[in-house]
């Protein structure tokens, strides 16, 4: 008897007992979405970390900042406060030496009775076998950024170090705000491969790592003798869910799967509104959106009346109350009001197309017959790069290209994926590229705006080039003292908006979906994260 | 039948020679490498991305990093990720449960439903189930996974709170997931999705096949002999329709295993295909080598594999 070649029956049956079990686990439908609890809070995270290890890591790191903390943090307002050390160090209270050399003495007290989670004192030592790590030619950190300025670390006592600095470092604050590398731990060894360490790393934070599935989550658990006391962390168990998806991020938050997503996009949030159990907490960002304008590779930008003419000829209120939802406000510079660098007096601008066209007209770029301006038989089009598959981007681009169409700018929109567009700005072979900086927490405009700063020297990638500029810029690096700094970076800042070398569009506005019963919850506008202050989340 | 299979495989090595060769110009000539991701962090400075270049070898000529890539893999040694340093050899294994056992569900699930419908369609050509499977097929086809995954989301996860909207288990709860129940409940949406989609095309190619075999005069003959129908359609007609079939079938499978990059992105499906999605976002040249070196193996394979069996049922095919 000749059989079917697939063993039909036995086919059908395997197909019911798969449809039978799915159907009996449905009716046995228990626990995909339970609350959130103190028991355990699960995040949605969008991607799963390459390591652990602070330094050797280059996205994000908020499953890190609850395992392992660093001497100082930033807070919700973007302030830099001590963590595991007692105090900032400043000129005013002597923890920051001028030297006459040139140079910087910082020294960091440490706050007592702070232990590893394997039992060992956390100490000055643990800072000095950081610094030398990385300075060293065994390690390949992801930044040797300060770092490389320092000369020496000094412990005259357990819990004293001091840092000597070769040059006056100004965000020497915010040094050691990812943490230290366990000397006990990792003395000696090849840290690039020490993985116990970069997949489980010892910290003196409020968790540490208990499983990390690969593909799909990292569970923390809270560690027995937390040095702020036993009552921290409040909730036992933090779960990072693995979802790149954004929309099926969303829509385990949606299901209850998930309780916290960060960083929603802002089309997610109407999604989000109606759901009681949910809070979208807003966050003013340090991060600015921006058309960057490549002098170098399209010559008329580096005409300050085109570069005017062009940003006048935004409605950049109008995007903002469109596209973005009315959820981030426009912005008028590359210092957002988060920071304490940040001011207001400096060159605005209008959205004026007639005073647009007016400047172009000026600048010798006349409308030729088929609408688009033209000098010399060339005419005024650019390509406009940015990034595919970003919603908010490609709207923002096309919006762009219409605004830009109505003073006689021909702006042709390319999208291109999140990597290739990173060496295609690093290698400058772009006209207008759309998109944001993520800026430190420390206001360092010298990167972006310096005369020398050019790729591969650093970011200055409207190859903007004015030496008073980057005098003033280079000055302000170079100044500990706040008040005399603040100033500074106030005249760079107004420098910068009379010249326009780039249109700021608007500032970026983090979205973080939380549950309604989450106590604590604070935000924080910087790459530190919002588990900043986690050890004292609670779900009430 | 041992010489025709020994032909075939030497055949297959500069086969896959000349893919390893191509696919490693083709990544290396994608925009954007492994460390151009550090370039948006504005502490990462230049002496950095030199420092990781030369580290990772990636300062060296293209050919010799084939040359060196190329021994390495012949000798067992697939590397290092680029993005985690760990061995690419355990980043591979660590995912192959999860694909397996989403694709190899997929696949006996989109058979069941291609063959009764496939085989259903064309005898009865032209009636209601065959109009209606036909659109329902032309609907499968042409149903983009990622949509049709989203869809049974909001359906089934969001709106009616009977399955887990993805994932591979409910994890965390009392220290472990939920056993095989809730497995199963994690694999019912994505499988329908990956069955639907096969199943839609399959069952097009039987029922084509069907059709043409119903038509030949020994399917006549077995009738005039006084078989009866159900086994002229069965025994007959399927047995020398199928075969074309299962060709299609073993290369969709062997695509397949290599991870449903769409569907397993949106399911957050922890497989070989979002390991695939991630690899390329990340330009993790060890990682995408050999993902794209087994799958090119893989259909080598299942093609070699189904000469073979189609050389069973029949002989001719081994005559050169």
């Amino acid at each position: 008897m000749w059989r079917s070649p697939l063993g039909l029956r036995r086919l059908a049956i395997l197909v019911a007992a798969v449809v039978l079990l799915g159907a009996a686990g449905a009716c046995a439908r228990r626990d995909s979405a339970t609350p959130p609890s103190n028991d355990l809070l699960i995040v949605g995270y969008d991607r799963e970390p390459d390591t652990l290890n602070r330094f050797s890591t280059h996205i994000l790191e908020d499953i890190q900042t609850c395992i392992v903390e660093g001497l100082t943090t930033t807070d919700e307002q973007m302030r830099v406060v001590p963590l595991l050390a007692t105090e900032v160090p400043t000129v005013q209270n002597g923890g920051v030496r001028l030297r006459s050399d040139g140079g910087m003495d910082v020294s960091w007290k440490l706050r007592p009775g702070v232990r590893w989670h394997d039992g060992r004192p956390f100490t000055s030592a643990d800072i000095k076998f950081t610094v030398d790590a990385i300075n060293g030619p065994s390690y390949n950190p992801e930044s040797t950024d300060g770092f490389d300025r320092i000369s020496s670390v000094e412990t005259p006592d357990a819990l004293t170090a001091v840092v000597h600095y070769k040059e006056i470092y100004a965000p020497y604050d915010i040094q050691f705000i990812r943490g230290t590398l366990p000397k006990h731990v990792l003395e000696g060894r090849d840290i690039d491969r020490a993985r116990d360490y970069n997949r489980s790393p010892l910290g003196t934070g409020p968790y540490r790592v208990a499983d990390w599935k690969a593909g799909e989550y990292i569970l923390l658990e809270r560690v027995p003798h937390y040095w702020r006391g036993d009552n921290y962390p409040r909730i036992r168990r933090l779960m990072f869910k693995f979802i790149a998806n954004t929309n099926t991020r969303i829509n385990q938050l949606k299901s209850g799967e998930v309780h916290v997503v960060a960083l929603v996009p802002w089309d997610k949030k109407r999604e989000l509104a109606g759901l009681p159990s949910i809070v979208v907490h807003r966050t003013p960002g340090n991060a600015y959106e921006h058309v960057t304008l490549n002098e170098r590779q399209f010559p008329p930008f580096a005409d300050v009346r085109v570069r005017t003419a062009l940003i006048l000829a935004l409605d950049r209120e109008l995007f903002t109350k469109t596209i973005l939802d009315g959820l981030a406000p426009v912005a008028h510079g590359s210092v957002q009001p988060v920071s304490w660098a940040y001011t207001d007096r400096i060159t605005r601008y209008p959205f004026d197309p007639s005073r647009a066209r007016a400047l172009l007209n000026e600048a010798g770029w006349h409308v030729g017959p088929n609408g688009i301006r033209q000098r010399e038989g060339r005419p005024l089009a650019f390509t406009l790069i940015t990034q595919a598959g970003y919603a908010i981007r490609e709207n923002i681009a096309q919006a762009i290209e219409r605004q830009l169409r109505d003073v006689g700018v021909d702006v042709r929109v390319a999208l291109h994926d999140g990597t290739a567009l990173s060496a295609i700005w690093f290698e400058g072979r772009f006209d207008a590229m759309l998109h944001w900086w993520q800026m430190p927490s420390d206001p360092e405009l010298t990167t972006f705006f310096a005369a020398d700063r050019t790729p591969p020297a650093g970011r200055n990638i409207n190859y903007y080039k004015d030496d008073a500029l980057t005098a003033l810029l280079y000055a302000a690096d170079r100044t500990v003292d706040r008040a005399q700094r603040t100033e500074l970076l106030h005249r760079a800042q107004a420098m910068i908006s009379d010249a326009v070398p780039e249109i700021p569009l608007y500032s970026v506005t983090r979205l973080d979906a939380v549950p309604a019963s989450l106590q604590h919850f604070k935000g924080n506008p910087t790459n530190t994260g919002i588990f900043w202050n986690v050890h004292e989340w609670e779900i009430k | 039948m041992l010489g025709f299979l020994a032909r075939r495989l030497l055949q297959a090595v500069p086969l896959l020679l000349l893919i390893s060769g191509l696919v490693f110009l083709l990544i290396h000539a994608a925009p954007g490498g492994p460390l151009a991701i550090y370039l948006s962090n504005p502490n990462v400075r230049p002496e950095d991305i030199e420092r990781l270049r030369r580290a990772l070898g990636l300062d060296r000529p293209l050919w010799q990093q084939y040359w060196s890539w190329l021994v390495a893999f012949a000798h067992g040694d697939w590397g290092y990720s680029f993005s985690d340093g760990r061995p690419v050899a355990i980043r591979i294994v660590e995912r192959i449960p999860a694909t397996l056992e989403l694709v190899g569900v997929s696949i006996v699930t989109a058979l069941a439903l291609t063959v009764p419908t496939g085989v259903l369609a064309a005898v009865r050509r032209g009636g209601w189930f065959d109009r209606i499977t036909t659109t329902g097929a032309i609907a499968g086809i042409s149903l983009p996974a990622f949509w049709f995954g989203l869809v049974l989301q909001i359906v089934f996860a969001i709106g009616l709170h009977w399955l887990p909207s993805s994932g591979r288990t409910t994890p965390g709860w009392a220290g472990g997931s939920g056993g095989l129940a809730d497995h199963a409940q994690h694999l019912l949406l994505p499988v329908t999705v990956l069955a639907v989609v096969q199943a839609a095309g399959w069952s097009r190619y039987l029922r084509g096949s069907m059709i043409e075999t119903l038509a030949q005069p020994f399917v006549l003959a077995a009738r005039a002999r006084g078989i009866p129908g159900r086994d002229v359609i069965l025994r007959h007609a399927l047995r020398h329709a199928i075969g074309p079939v299962l060709a299609v079938v073993m290369v969709d499978a062997a695509l397949l295993a290599s991870g449903a990059v769409v569907t397993e992105s949106v399911f957050a499906w922890p497989g070989l295909g979002s390991l695939f999605t991630e690899a390329l976002a990340r330009r993790d040249y060890s990682v995408l080598m050999a993902l794209l070196m087994l799958t090119s193996t893989a259909i080598v394979l299942f093609n070699i594999v189904a000469d073979a069996a189609h050389a069973l049922v029949d002989p001719r095919v081994v005559e050169p």
